[in-house]
């Protein structure tokens, strides 16, 4: 992938905080009259410098390029203005519409929407050998009716069964962490709609991956 | 009018006995502590053992020191899991032979919950973000809808025996951690590690093995202990940080045995003000295993009027915090 390091993106953006995640700051702010956001890697001061620089260094540049190749696997992400390795920034297209964390209620039939649209894309990633690395529900947005994932900085380039079944186990820890009323039947609709893509025999086996891994949990029990 | 609540606590390596009143006032809390020898873990039929041997003295002292004369009790508790099982066991009888000679009812509490629960008291925390480290445990947890939820966890060791089989291969005995920390204070040479966060979890025997060869290599102890500590604490503090910003919650509460770790809660402290969040950790003294957090939740299930007839009463080595209903909690 090429490296643009434009002489504007090196000064900090200027815009409004959206949102303070854990590694990044989301600021919103326009590129070249195009809404934009700024995803900033600021230092993290509670870890070593060391270790904070390579670890901020290799996400943004790898999240540039996990995005390219989300694009050609069919699954809708942001176009990526520019990327400034020196403040480990990422500038991307803003994309308007509620995050999936914020569109699921209590109401099973739409959370059943919503996840089997959500399988079938990550199915998609999948079959193109990524891992997104983060399906939390506060990484999807829905737009125009589609959903559209904003987050690669996790993402991995891998075909292996148990990475494909650890994406799986993030979305359902997040289900039934956050959304424990509506976890059973999200769950069962991403099945589905991971089925449709990748095929029954595929499906069986992630999941059968993702049971094997929640056995290995401490205490856990898995019914 | 005040109540009364003992509690037994006999999960790992610490058997421990505690009367707590109901208004949070912990009025004994005495531990007697299985030591394996140096270089190896825990035997679970030798600690057991070792809390047979010590279970009456620890069970007079406690009532004893407490001031509050056993018919003053109102409940017996005891930690019913998990853990492990010869240990679990002696607990379980204890506390039923209590329970049965005093016709008073059997609180089963998850240790776990237990730790959580005893830290809040401690610190007044009301709705935090949890991390749950020990032997254990390694688990980043919140409260939602009836039960305590797990956000994050370690995929594979927990962090108290990632620390404990590093430094038993360096021939310390368990648990190892405070030896660690000292010797990684000596130190500011980093050595690359592997940093494995898989979304909001973590995993630690890359780590480990990676540890153990530098060792194996010659390097010092210090310097690999305190490339460790940096790595896996800065592990647990951004899967901790990921379900800060998730959760979007105010306050971060650490508890287990390796909330005594200073640098950890230095790096939650730096992590928290980044997000305006207050940090607490449970005082070091409270924050291993210990009869307190298993009286003081026995207490806030018993006001429930949670209990189980001695004849159910059987332990449960598996039993995963997020598996238990809480009724005390809004």
């Amino acid at each position: 992938m090429t490296e643009s390091t434009s002489p504007g993106a090196s000064s900090l953006p200027r815009g409004r905080l959206l949102y303070r995640g854990a590694e990044a700051d989301v600021i919103q702010g326009d590129w070249q009259g195009l809404p934009a956001v700024y995803k900033v890697r600021k230092p993290l001061r509670y870890r070593l410098p060391e270790l904070d620089e390579e670890i901020r260094r290799q996400r943004t540049l790898h999240e540039a390029e996990m995005i390219h190749q989300a694009k050609k696997a069919g699954v809708a992400a942001p176009f990526v203005y520019d990327v400034d390795v020196p403040t480990s920034t990422l500038v991307m297209e803003y994309i308007a519409g509620p995050r999936v964390k914020d569109l699921i209620g209590s109401e099973r039939a739409a959370a059943r929407a919503i996840f089997r649209e959500f399988g079938k894309n990550v199915a998609r990633l999948h079959a193109a050998g990524i891992m997104h690395g983060d399906l939390t529900t506060a990484n999807v947005v829905r737009r125009d009716g589609g959903l559209v994932f904003i987050d690669f900085g996790l993402s991995v380039r891998t075909g292996r069964l148990e990475d494909h079944a650890v994406d799986l186990r993030l979305i359902k820890e997040t289900l039934v962490g956050a959304h424990p009323e509506v976890a059973e039947a999200a769950m069962g609709a991403l099945g589905r709609g991971y089925a449709s893509v990748a095929g029954q025999p595929r499906t069986r086996a992630v999941l059968r991956q993702l049971v094997s891994i929640e056995r290995r949990g401490r205490y856990a029990r898995v019914t | 009018m005040k109540q009364y609540v003992l509690g037994v606590e006999s999960t790992a390596h610490t058997f421990s006995v505690s009367v707590v009143s109901s208004e949070g006032e912990i009025l004994s809390n005495v531990k007697s502590v299985y030591k394996p020898p140096g270089g190896s873990g825990i035997h679970p039929f030798e600690a057991s053992q070792s809390h047979l041997s010590s279970a009456k003295r620890v069970v007079s002292e406690a009532v004893g020191a407490s001031g509050i004369p056993l018919g003053e009790v109102s409940a017996i508790s005891y930690a019913m899991g998990p853990g492990l099982g010869p240990c679990l066991r002696v607990g379980a009888v204890v506390a039923r032979t209590l329970a049965s000679s005093l016709d008073l009812p059997l609180v089963p509490v998850n240790h776990a919950i237990g730790h959580i629960e005893l830290g809040c008291l401690l610190t007044g925390a009301r709705d935090p973000v949890v991390l749950l480290v020990s032997g254990g445990h390694t688990m980043i947890i919140a409260y939602s809808g009836r039960r305590w939820r797990v956000l994050g966890e370690s995929l594979d060791l927990t962090l108290g025996q990632l620390l404990d089989q590093f430094g038993r291969h360096h021939g310390l005995s368990s648990p190892c951690g405070r030896a660690i920390e000292e010797a990684a204070s000596e130190s500011d040479n980093y050595l690359r590690l592997p940093y494995t966060v898989k979304g909001n979890d973590v995993s630690f025997s890359g780590l480990l093995t990676a540890s153990k060869l530098l060792l194996d290599g010659g390097k010092p102890f210090a310097d690999v202990s305190y490339s460790l500590q940096e790595t896996a604490f800065a592990m647990v503090t951004e899967v901790t940080e990921r379900a800060l910003a998730f959760t979007g919650k105010r306050e971060v509460l650490i508890v287990g045995g390796v909330a005594a770790n200073r640098r950890l809660a230095g790096m939650m402290a730096g992590m928290a003000e980044r997000h305006s969040a207050a940090v607490a950790s449970t005082p070091v003294e409270l924050s291993g295993d210990c009869g307190a957090q298993i009286a003081w939740t026995g207490w806030l299930a018993h006001r429930c009027s949670v209990s189980v007839p001695v004849s159910e009463s059987k332990v449960q080595q598996s039993w995963r915090l997020d598996r238990v209903d809480i009724p005390w909690r809004e």
